[in-house]
């Protein structure tokens, strides 16, 4: 909320400059976004007479004039308004002047005329037409105020004043006032908040209900409402003062009737509606809930189509306004208006913000609605306002006033402990301090011993605890002096989660395998899902949709972190990136059946592995070895996704349940995530892992006896998979074959086509004795029958 | 015979002073004490002596074999010396050529940052506890003390998956899930991913992660929240960095703050990083608001607790002093790679 500094000053004295005054607010909890001065939009734009004006030589438009800016001599300036002529009061920005949009002007020449500055419009100083009534549509700005030459045109429009922009949290919608601001400045600086005396003078004929009828029929939702006749209404601007206010504040000054519910709202945090009376059916407004398809045209000029939740303004058929959001077209004030209807009401905020939100119109109004406004000070906002027609002489206020307000709002009462404040704070603050801070801020506190009584004025909605008041004790005491303290309490064991523990183990595995984690968005597009070529029913293809994305592109939970992957790869490859070594461990996400649960969770890790060096096999070891760091050995059979090279692809499995899947991605895939070259994924199930991990309880001794190695070359056909001979090997070799390696592979015109030769390296050992040669010759044997009868594997 | 030990004496000494090389030496042992060599056909020819002659020709041959012996060993040793020295200085490699390339591989600055709090906090005796990252409204919200329809669900613009479920808009439900199912004295920290409908730009992403700590116990107090943070600051940016406290508010805490901490750029002066101000904004915090307390059925008479909950990202964008949000989720290899 922007305020300038002169409205505060107003109600509150302020003895500092802008910015020491905006760390005093921020210290003690009025946040600050940031210090403005009015009219920073330009510079060096002074008041200028024009002493002379010709028309220029070389063309059909423009104009010689010579204008006096204060100095010496008047100075030449070439012009292309119709309007300029002799004799006129202009802004002249002068060379070196800064106009809003980065415009620097300087002296220059015309049409080989030297023109030494420029004589301004509105729009070119961005001053707008309700700010100083004499900026026309066209044309220059005529000032028409009596201003020496060479006065400063800020002084002329009433600019130059600081504004301070106030960031009020949700906890403080009395502060969205400059009355309540000023309140609240008043208790931080120890000074008198001086509130003006609101006095009516109800100068028009009749009363209220001659002249209007209102009904209130859903109290809930408007818990009250106040209404004034004004008659004999004579629209035009409002003083310069007003519209500086309002400009400084930010908002456009219009006319007299309009800046004054504006003013109000701001003064006061009430926001305010003037209908146009006769514009109103049978001068009749009824507040209730909208009829389910009630349609309506706000003056935004947009229809709506409301529900039977929504609160409206009516007349004693159709609705003509959203209450407390935005009113209609047909009751808008006009230039001649001649009688007015002010409303200054208290809307429920909860049903305000619903109905806001639904229809998707947001209001300075409803914004403060749904902040919550005090119903308790809405007829003194009403008063306010009329004093101010009153001030204005802008039309006559009508004795009597409609004000239904069936429940009024009970002050609460607040009990609290000196000694508990204390604790809490751990600043130690004596009561009668407590008592004088609580009273600066309009709490009206007793004290009896270490009991503080707390009356907690209508406008703090916020409290109602003895940690509300124990914050506005050290709030405005000072959280500077909270000491530094750590806590006299019981010792607890600090450790980590399994999960989060297990994680990064298994993030330090492959950081040492030279990988790097990457983080990509949990939410992806559903276009990633379909890349993959997923089965019509795979559970993958139902996601978790988000109801409100910020884009297609991030519309679903991801089901699969492989696409995410092959889109880091894809983008590293865009940037030059030529290889990589990339792993995530994060969530999948998986809807529950039942819409009431929440979806399941699944740590889930991928790893991306491009560029040269990389193949299957590089991929394949990754997850071995990673798995073999917990003890895990898994059976690696050929399979996995369709989104994988049919004929590099595996799935790893341990006691028949699949942790992994890993391989080179299918070129049709990598194509949809524009990758040209071969990428190598591998995705783990880390919830499936975790459990596996074997326990590590000791160490096997070192062996007493030799072992012997011995190695063979056996020659198969080009079918047969290294691993299921290796698998015969161990099944066939006996007690004493400690361990089978593979060692080469061998292919070429000797062996005959299709056909390779594989080399092992058996070691036999056994623990109580050294082996003889009869004993191996045996076991090998057995061996090579083994493997001739499963694989027709012959020795080479 | 004499004279002819003395012959080969002086002649395989000679020859053995010249030698250069270990495989000459060898040569000269073989010819000289091989089975043919010149001593051993002498001393076989022994037998031939008269047998008084024998002991003291026995004696001088093993003399001049024992001289010949020991100056065999004494230069091989010295050759041996030579040729090693020979094969060092050709072994030499240029030190500077680069070795075969490998990846070093890293964990992402953000789980550096991470880790290292966790470390620290872990360390003052918190227990890490994770919750669901799509979360009830209930626990991201309302046990919070931010009813429905209100304002200050404002604060944290929401992904809805519907009326009742959100993806966490912050850490803090886990919170709400540790105080409704555990008994005080509680001090746990909750690490985690959460969610903004934010718009990605250099300081704001719609992932992110934050970091949330709660302790409740009897007498816990404002002062032991800041001397935490201040140990947390010391730890994570050295000595001489501490915090400060501004009034705030948070729906969850009374009193609330915001918590700054000495610019670790500039360690205080003020500069561009913290906008000559000298602090830097890093965390939320405050005291658990009783009603909280109470509607997580936890006696706000008896117990008081503190909370506080930090964005990650920034404090790995101080720590590190990355420039742009943005570049902790392009994941480009090149930012990647710079850490360690």
């Amino acid at each position: 909320m922007k305020v300038p500094m002169k409205w505060l000053r107003d109600y509150v004295d302020i003895h500092m400059t802008a910015a020491e005054y905006a760390d005093k607010m921020i210290s003690t909890g009025t946040a600050v976004e940031g210090l403005d001065k009015t009219g920073e939009q330009f510079d060096k734009v002074v008041v200028g007479c024009v002493v002379s004006c010709v028309d220029h030589p070389n063309s059909d438009h423009l104009h010689l004039c010579m204008v006096d800016v204060g100095g010496e001599e008047p100075i030449q300036i070439v012009c292309g308004a119709p309007n300029v002529h002799a004799g006129m009061r202009v802004a002249a920005a002068l060379d070196g002047a800064h106009l809003p949009g980065g415009v620097k002007i300087k002296k220059s020449k015309m049409r080989g005329e030297v023109s030494n500055g420029m004589l301004c419009s509105g729009p070119e100083l961005d001053v707008p037409a309700g700010l100083y009534p004499h900026i026309g549509d066209a044309g220059i700005i005529e000032i028409f105020e009596d201003v020496a030459p060479g006065t400063d045109v800020k002084e002329v429009f009433g600019l130059g004043d600081d504004v301070v922009d106030f960031e009020i949290l949700a906890n403080r919608p009395d502060c969205l006032s400059v009355w309540g601001l000023a309140r609240e400045s008043s208790a931080v600086l120890n000074e008198h908040f001086v509130m003006p005396e609101i006095a009516v003078e109800e100068n028009g004929k009749g009363r209220f209900e001659d002249y209007a009828t209102v009904r209130v029929l859903d109290h809930e939702a408007c818990p009250r409402y106040c209404a004034r006749v004004i008659t004999n209404v004579k629209i035009g601007p409002s003083p310069k003062w007003m519209r500086e206010y309002l400009y400084g504040a930010g908002v456009r000054p219009i006319n007299n009737i309009v800046d004054i519910t504006n003013f109000v709202m701001l003064e006061t945090g009430h926001p305010m509606h003037a209908f146009d009376l006769s514009r109103v059916k049978e001068q009749t407004i009824v507040v209730r809930k909208a009829r389910p398809g009630e349609k309506l045209v706000t003056l935004d000029g947009k229809e709506h189509i409301l529900d039977e939740t929504m609160l409206v303004i009516a007349d004693n058929e159709n609705a003509t306004g959203l209450a407390g959001i935005m009113g209609g077209e047909e009751s808008e004030i006009e230039n001649d208006t001649a009688s007015v209807l002010f409303e200054c009401a208290a809307f429920e905020r909860a049903n305000n913000r619903v109905t806001a939100r639904k229809l998707g119109v947001r209001t300075e109004a409803s914004g403060r609605f749904e902040k919550g406004v005090c119903p308790a000070t809405a007829m003194e906002a009403l008063e306010r306002a009329c004093m101010l027609v009153n001030m204005l002489e802008c039309g006559d206020v009508v004795p009597g006033c409609f004000d239904d307000y069936p429940h009024p709002a009970e002050g609460k009462t607040i009990e609290a402990s000196v000694a508990r404040i204390c604790r809490l704070n751990g600043v130690e603050v004596d009561g009668d301090t407590m008592e004088d801070i609580l009273n600066r801020l309009y709490i009206d506190t007793e004290r009896v011993g270490d009991t503080l009584t707390c009356e907690i004025p209508a406008f703090r909605q916020d409290m109602d605890s003895e940690a509300d008041i124990a914050e506005e004790v050290l709030r405005m005491y000072g959280y500077e002096h909270i000491p530094s303290t750590l806590m006299f309490a019981k010792t607890m064991p600090g450790r980590k989660s399994p999960t989060f523990a297990f994680n990064n183990r298994v993030k330090s595995a492959l950081v040492g395998q030279g990988m790097y984690e990457i983080l990509n968005y949990s939410f992806i597009s559903p276009k990633w899902i379909d890349n993959l070529g997923l089965d019509a029913d795979d559970p993958r293809r139902n996601c978790v949709v988000l109801r409100n994305p910020l884009g297609e592109d991030t519309s679903v939970m991801r089901t699969s972190m492989a696409p995410s992957m092959l889109a880091t790869i894809a983008s590293n490859l865009n940037r030059g990136n030529a290889a990589g070594r990339l792993f995530e461990l994060s969530k999948t996400f998986a809807p529950a059946a039942d819409e009431g649960e929440l979806p399941a969770e699944h740590q889930t890790l991928t790893i991306g592995l491009f560029g040269p060096g990389e193949d299957f096999y590089s991929v394949k070891n990754a997850v071995v070895w990673l798995l073999a760091g917990f003890g895990v050995t898994a059976e690696i059979a050929k399979g996995g996704d369709n989104y994988y090279h049919p004929g590099r692809k595996a799935v790893l499995t341990v006691n028949g349940a699949r942790i992994a899947q890993l391989g080179e991605i299918h070129p049709d895939v990598a194509e949809k995530f524009d990758i040209d070259s071969r990428v190598y994924l591998a995705e783990v199930d880390v919830d499936a892992l975790r459990p596996l991990e074997a326990d590590f309880n000791g160490v096997k001794p070192l062996p007493k006896f030799p072992a012997v190695t011995r190695d063979v070359a056996l020659v198969v056909d080009e079918k047969v998979e290294v691993g299921a001979m290796m698998r015969t090997i161990q099944a066939s070799g006996g007690k004493t074959l400690e361990s089978v390696k593979f060692f080469d592979i061998y292919r070429g015109d000797k062996l005959g086509a299709g056909k390779k030769s594989v080399a092992y390296a058996l070691t036999f050992r056994a623990g109580d004795r050294t082996l003889t040669d009869e004993e191996i010759n045996g076991s090998m044997a057995k061996i090579l029958k083994a493997v001739e009868s499963a694989h027709g594997a012959e020795l080479r | 015979m004499e004279n002819k030990l003395r012959e080969i004496r002086e002649r395989v000494l000679a020859e053995l002073s010249e030698a250069r090389g270990t495989s000459k030496l060898e040569q000269i042992r073989v010819s000289v004490l091989g089975k043919k060599g010149e001593l051993t056909g002498l001393l076989r020819g022994m037998g031939q002596l008269a047998p008084e002659e024998r002991p003291r020709m026995g004696q001088l041959v093993n003399d001049v074999r024992r001289a010949i012996e020991e100056e065999l060993e004494k230069k091989g040793a010295e050759l041996k010396e030579i040729e090693k020295n020979a094969r060092l200085e050709a072994e030499a490699v240029d030190v500077t050529l680069p070795g075969p390339e490998r990846s070093a591989g890293s964990m992402h600055p953000m789980n550096i940052a991470l880790n290292r709090m966790v470390e620290i906090f872990t360390g003052m005796g918190y227990e890490v506890v994770e919750g669901p990252e799509v979360e009830y409204d209930h626990y991201n919200f309302e046990l919070l003390n931010i009813p429905k329809n209100h304002p200050a669900r404002d604060a944290q613009d929401t992904f809805y998956i519907n009326e009742n479920t959100v993806l966490r808009t912050h850490t803090s439900p886990v919170q709400a899930r540790i105080m409704t199912t555990r008994k005080p004295p509680i001090r746990v920290i909750c690490p985690g991913r959460v969610y903004r409908a934010d718009e990605a730009d250099a300081t704001h992403s719609p992932v992110f992660h934050q970091m949330e700590g709660l302790v409740i116990d009897e007498n816990i107090t404002m002062a032991d929240l800041k001397g935490t943070l201040d140990e947390f600051a010391r730890q994570m940016y050295g000595e001489g960095i501490s915090t400060r406290f501004r009034p705030s508010f948070f729906p969850f805490t009374e009193p609330s703050a915001e918590v700054d901490l000495t610019c670790a750029n500039c360690h205080g002066a003020g500069c561009r990083m913290c906008k000559g101000t000298g602090w830097i904004e890093v965390l939320g915090a405050g005291m658990v608001n009783p009603h909280v307390l109470e509607m997580c059925g936890i006696d706000p008479k008896k117990y008081s607790g503190f909370a506080f909950g930090f964005g990650v990202e920034r404090v790995a964008l101080l720590r590190y002093n990355i420039p742009n949000l943005r570049y902790l989720y392009e994941n480009d290899l090149r930012f990647l790679t710079q850490y360690r």
